[in-house]
C-alpha cells in the first residue's frame, strides 16, 4: 500500500493566487432556526484553501467557524454561496455524492473525540474504510485495511491499546485514535474542530505535533480554534468575525 | 450497504442490556404462541387420529334396518385395491346393568353398544391397542408401572378373552366396557387406573345388556336382555367414547336386535299340523355399519370414492338376482362417509377455535412491535451523536436506517430462536409440568427459594445503607418476587388444569406444531423489523450537524 500523503508535494503557503484551490467557499451564508427565531451564523464568508496548506480558522465563540468547517466538509449545505472542491461545487452534489465526498476526501477530528463507545480502538479506526465498501470488497481488502489501521495506531503510539474501548483511554489517547480514524481512508483534507479544546496543555501539544507531522507529509488541514497560540501553528490564519472573514 | 452496519449491530447487540430485554420479550411472545397453538394443533390431530383409530377410514352406514348380505359387501370391499380390510358391526343404544353396588338394586347406565366381529374389527381399527387390561409388552413398560397397578400381575388371559370376546372358563359371551363406563375405575396421576375397591375390578364381573329391537316399520318391539361376562375394558383416549361405549359380539347384538338370519314364512298359506307357516326363504343377517380401512398411501377420500362404486356394484348385482328376497338398500339410502366427515361436528369447532387463537395471539406481535419501537426510540435518542459521527464519515441515510433495521432483524431472529427453544422444552414436557402443577411443591423447593429471598432482602438492606437507589430497588423487587414464589409454592396444593372430561383426551398433546412455529417466527421477525422501522427512519433523518453538537 502506498501512502498518498507522502506522494503529494507540499504546496507552499504563499503561492500564485491563480492556482486552482483544493477547497473554496464563496459568499457562503447559513442561518439556523432555533424554534421561531432565525440566527444568521455565516453572512457571506469567502475562503480559499490550497492543497497541502494548513489553514486555521480563528474566531470567538459563535463567530461561525465550526459552521464554515461543516460546510467545507460537506456535512451541511449553505443557504447561499458555493463551496467548491477542486473546482466542483459540492453544494450541488446529490445527497449520495455528498456522502461519498465525505467518505473519500474528508477526515473529521472533533473536540470531544466522538469515538463510538461500543467499538474498540481498532474497530473505531477502521470504521471509515468499512463505510465506503461493500461486504465482498471489505472481505477482499480486510488484511490491507487492518494493516493500515494498525500502522496508523502504531504511528500514534497506540499499538498496545487496539483492543481497548474508548472509555478505557485517556483524553489524549482518544484524540489520537480520532486522528488515526480520520486518516484511515487517506483523505485529501483533514477538518479539525478545536482538536485540543478538551485536552490539557501537554496532550494538546502532542495532538498539534501529530497534526504537524501529517501536514509535513503533505496533508491539507483546516483547523478551527479560538486560541491564538494554537492557531499560530498553521501556515495561514483566517479570522472569522460576525459570520464574515475579516 | 457498508460492512459497518453488521459490525455495529453485532456490537450493539452484545454490549448492551436493553436489546436483551427486547430479545426476551420477543422470545416470550413467540414461545407463548407456539405452545398454545401446538397444544391446540395436537388436540385437533388427536381428534383426527382417534377418528381413524376408532372407526377406520370410511364408514358405510344404514341405521336400524341394517344392510343385508354384508358378508358379500365385506368381501367386495376387501377385494378393492384401495382397501386393506373391512368389518361389519351393529351400532345401537342400550342399557347396561352394572354389577355394583352390593344388594339387589344395581346401577344402570345408558351406553352406545357396538356389536362387533373382534377379528375383522381389529384389522380395521386399532381395537387391540385400546384393550387396557393386558400385561406389559416389555420390561421397561413393566418397570414404569406403579406397584399397585393390577396390570403388573396380569397374564395374557384377559387379552385373549378380549380377542375372542368370550369367557374361556364359562364359554359365556364377553363384553368390553369403555374405561369410564364403570364408575369404579379411578384414574391415577400417571394415567393408569385402579378400581376404587379391588373387589370391583370389572373383568371379574358380569353385566346385563338390554337392547330394544326396532322393526322396519319403525315400531319398538319387546326388549331383549342378555348377560355378558366383562372380559376386559378399553381405553381409546377419547373420553366421550370411553364413557359411553360397550362392545359385545356381533352375533349377540344381531340376535338381540333381530338382525340375525331368520326364516321367511308365507303368511298367506295355511299352517301345518304343528301350526307353523311354510318357510319360503331366509332373511339374511344384517349389519348397521361396515367399516373400511384404507391401504397405506390411500387417502380416505380416495377410498370413499372406491367404496361408493363398490357399493353400487354390490347393490346392482344383488338386486338383479331374482333368488335374493331381501334386497340391500339403494346407494342413496346408505351413508358413506370418511371418518373426518363423521367427526365434522367435533373437528370443525376445534379448527375454528385454533384459528381464533391464532388471530387473538397475533396481538402479541403488535406488543412485540410496540415494545421494540419504544426500546429503539430510546436507543436512537441515545445514539444521536453516533449517527452524527457516522454521517461525518460518509454513512448515508439509508446506511443509518439499515443499522437499526438490521438491529430489529437480529432481535427478531434471536428472540424467535430462543422462543422456539423454550416452546419446544415446554411442549415436550407439558404433561410432566402439568403433573407437577397437580402435586404439592416439595419442601426443598420453597425452602431454598425462601432462602434466596432472604439473601435478596439482605442485599436490599446493604444497598440502602450504601445509598444506592437503583440497587436497593432491584434487590427489593427480587426479594419480594422470590418471597412470593416461595409463598406460592408452600401454599400450593395442586390443581388440575387439563380435565379429560372437558378436553376429550387423557393427556395433553405434546407434539410441536413446526409449521405453526415457522409461521410464528416469521411473524415475530417481520413485526420486530416493523417495530424498528419508525426509529430507524427517525435516525436516518437526524441532521448530522445537530447530532454532533448533541449533548
Amino acid at each position: 500500500m502506498t501512502d498518498r500523503h507522502s506522494s503529494i508535494a507540499r504546496t507552499p503557503a504563499a503561492q500564485d493566487g491563480n492556482e486552482l484551490p483544493l477547497l473554496e467557499a464563496t459568499g457562503v451564508a447559513r442561518t439556523y432556526r432555533l424554534g421561531k427565531v432565525e440566527v444568521p451564523v455565516l453572512k457571506g464568508a469567502d475562503i480559499r484553501i490550497r492543497a497541502g496548506e494548513w489553514v486555521t480558522i480563528l474566531g470567538s465563540s459563535g463567530s461561525g467557524k465550526s459552521t464554515l468547517l461543516h460546510l467545507l466538509g460537506g456535512l451541511d449545505r449553505p443557504d447561499a454561496g458555493t463551496v467548491r472542491f477542486r473546482g466542483e461545487s459540492i453544494s450541488a452534489f446529490s445527497p449520495r455524492r455528498l456522502d461519498r465526498y465525505r467518505n473519500e476526501h474528508v477526515g473529521f477530528v472533533f473536540q470531544f473525540y466522538h469515538l463510538l463507545p461500543e467499538l474498540n480502538v481498532l474497530e473505531n479506526t477502521v470504521l471509515p474504510a468499512t463505510i465506503g465498501v461493500g461486504r465482498w470488497e471489505f472481505a477482499r481488502r480486510r488484511a490491507e485495511i487492518r494493516d493500515r489501521a494498525r500502522a496508523l495506531l502504531d504511528r500514534f503510539g497506540l499499538s498496545h491499546r487496539v483492543r481497548h474501548r474508548p472509555a478505557q483511554l485517556s483524553g489524549g489517547e482518544r484524540q489520537r485514535v480520532a486522528i488515526a480514524r480520520a486518516l484511515m481512508h487517506r483523505p485529501d483534507v483533514l477538518m479539525a474542530d478545536e482538536p485540543t479544546g478538551n485536552l490539557d496543555a501537554r496532550n494538546g501539544e502532542g495532538i498539534l505535533e501529530a497534526l504537524a507531522e501529517q501536514h509535513r507529509a503533505g496533508l491539507t488541514i483546516v483547523m478551527v480554534t479560538h486560541d491564538q497560540w494554537i492557531a499560530s501553528r498553521a501556515d495561514r490564519i483566517v479570522h472569522l468575525a460576525d459570520g464574515r472573514v475579516a | 450497504m457498508g460492512t459497518y452496519t453488521r459490525l455495529l449491530v453485532r456490537r450493539y447487540l452484545t454490549t448492551r442490556i436493553i436489546p436483551l430485554i427486547a430479545v426476551g420479550a420477543v422470545a416470550l411472545c413467540v414461545a407463548l404462541v407456539i405452545v398454545v397453538v401446538s397444544v391446540m394443533s395436537g388436540f385437533l390431530e388427536n381428534l383426527r387420529s382417534s377418528g381413524r383409530t376408532l372407526m377406520g377410514d370410511v364408514v358405510i352406514s344404514r341405521p336400524v334396518q341394517g344392510i343385508p348380505h354384508y358378508g358379500q359387501l365385506v368381501a367386495a370391499l376387501e377385494a378393492l385395491p384401495e382397501a386393506a380390510a373391512a368389518s361389519p358391526l351393529v351400532d345401537t343404544y342400550g342399557l347396561v346393568r352394572m354389577p355394583y353396588p352390593e344388594g339387589r338394586s344395581k346401577d344402570v347406565v345408558t351406553a352406545q353398544v357396538w356389536a362387533i366381529d373382534p377379528e375383522s374389527f381389529a384389522r380395521v381399527t386399532d381395537f387391540e391397542r385400546t384393550i387396557w387390561w393386558k400385561p406389559a409388552s416389555d420390561p421397561a413398560e413393566a418397570l414404569a408401572m406403579e406397584e399397585d397397578d393390577p396390570r403388573r400381575t396380569l397374564d395374557d388371559g384377559p387379552l385373549k378373552a378380549a380377542r375372542a370376546m368370550r369367557d374361556p372358563a364359562s364359554g359365556k359371551p364377553g363384553a368390553l366396557l369403555g374405561m369410564h363406563v364403570s364408575v369404579v375405575n379411578q384414574r391415577q396421576r400417571d394415567g393408569s387406573y385402579r378400581p376404587r375397591v379391588s373387589h370391583w375390578w370389572m373383568p371379574n364381573h358380569e353385566v346385563t345388556v338390554t337392547l330394544v329391537p326396532i322393526s322396519e316399520a319403525g315400531t319398538v318391539s319387546q326388549s331383549n336382555s342378555r348377560s355378558f361376562r366383562v372380559v376386559n375394558e378399553v381405553m381409546s383416549g377419547v373420553f366421550q367414547v370411553d364413557r359411553n361405549r360397550v362392545f359385545i359380539p356381533l352375533a349377540d347384538g344381531q340376535e338381540m336386535l333381530r338382525l340375525d338370519e331368520a326364516p321367511i314364512v308365507d303368511t298367506s298359506a295355511e299352517p301345518d299340523a304343528d301350526g307353523n307357516l311354510p318357510v319360503i326363504g331366509t332373511s339374511p343377517a344384517r349389519a348397521t355399519q361396515v367399516l373400511v380401512r384404507a391401504r397405506d398411501g390411500v387417502t380416505p377420500t380416495e377410498l370413499k370414492s372406491a367404496v361408493e362404486k363398490a357399493y353400487e356394484q354390490f347393490w346392482l348385482s344383488t338386486s338383479a338376482d331374482a333368488a335374493v328376497r331381501a334386497k340391500p338398500p339403494a346407494p342413496e339410502s346408505v351413508s358413506i362417509m370418511t371418518w373426518e366427515e363423521r367427526l365434522r361436528d367435533l373437528i370443525a369447532p376445534v379448527e375454528k377455535e385454533r384459528q381464533m387463537m391464532r388471530i387473538l395471539f397475533s396481538i402479541t406481535y403488535l406488543v412485540c412491535a410496540g415494545l421494540i419501537l419504544a426500546i429503539f426510540w430510546a436507543i436512537v435518542s441515545e445514539k444521536t451523536r453516533d449517527v452524527g459521527i457516522l454521517r461525518a464519515m460518509g454513512a448515508s441515510r439509508a446506511g443509518i436506517m439499515a443499522i437499526f433495521l438490521r438491529y430489529g432483524l437480529a432481535i427478531g431472529i434471536a428472540g424467535s430462536a430462543i422462543g422456539t427453544g423454550i416452546a419446544w422444552l415446554v411442549v415436550r414436557n407439558i404433561n410432566a409440568i402439568h403433573m407437577a402443577l397437580g402435586e404439592e411443591a416439595p419442601a426443598w423447593a420453597w425452602v431454598s427459594i425462601g432462602l434466596l429471598a432472604m439473601g435478596a432482602a439482605g442485599g436490599a438492606v446493604r444497598s440502602t445503607l450504601r445509598s444506592g437507589a437503583l440497587a436497593t430497588l432491584l434487590w427489593t423487587v427480587a426479594a419480594l418476587g422470590l418471597a412470593g414464589i416461595a409463598f406460592g409454592l408452600a401454599s400450593h396444593r395442586g390443581f388440575l388444569i387439563w380435565d379429560p372430561a372437558v378436553y376429550y383426551f387423557a393427556t395433553i398433546p405434546s407434539q410441536m406444531d413446526w409449521e405453526n412455529a415457522r409461521l410464528t417466527c416469521v411473524g415475530a421477525i417481520v413485526f420486530s423489523v416493523l417495530g424498528a422501522a419508525v426509529p430507524a427512519a427517525r435516525a436516518a433523518d437526524i441532521d448530522p450537524v445537530r447530532a454532533l453538537r448533541y449533548e
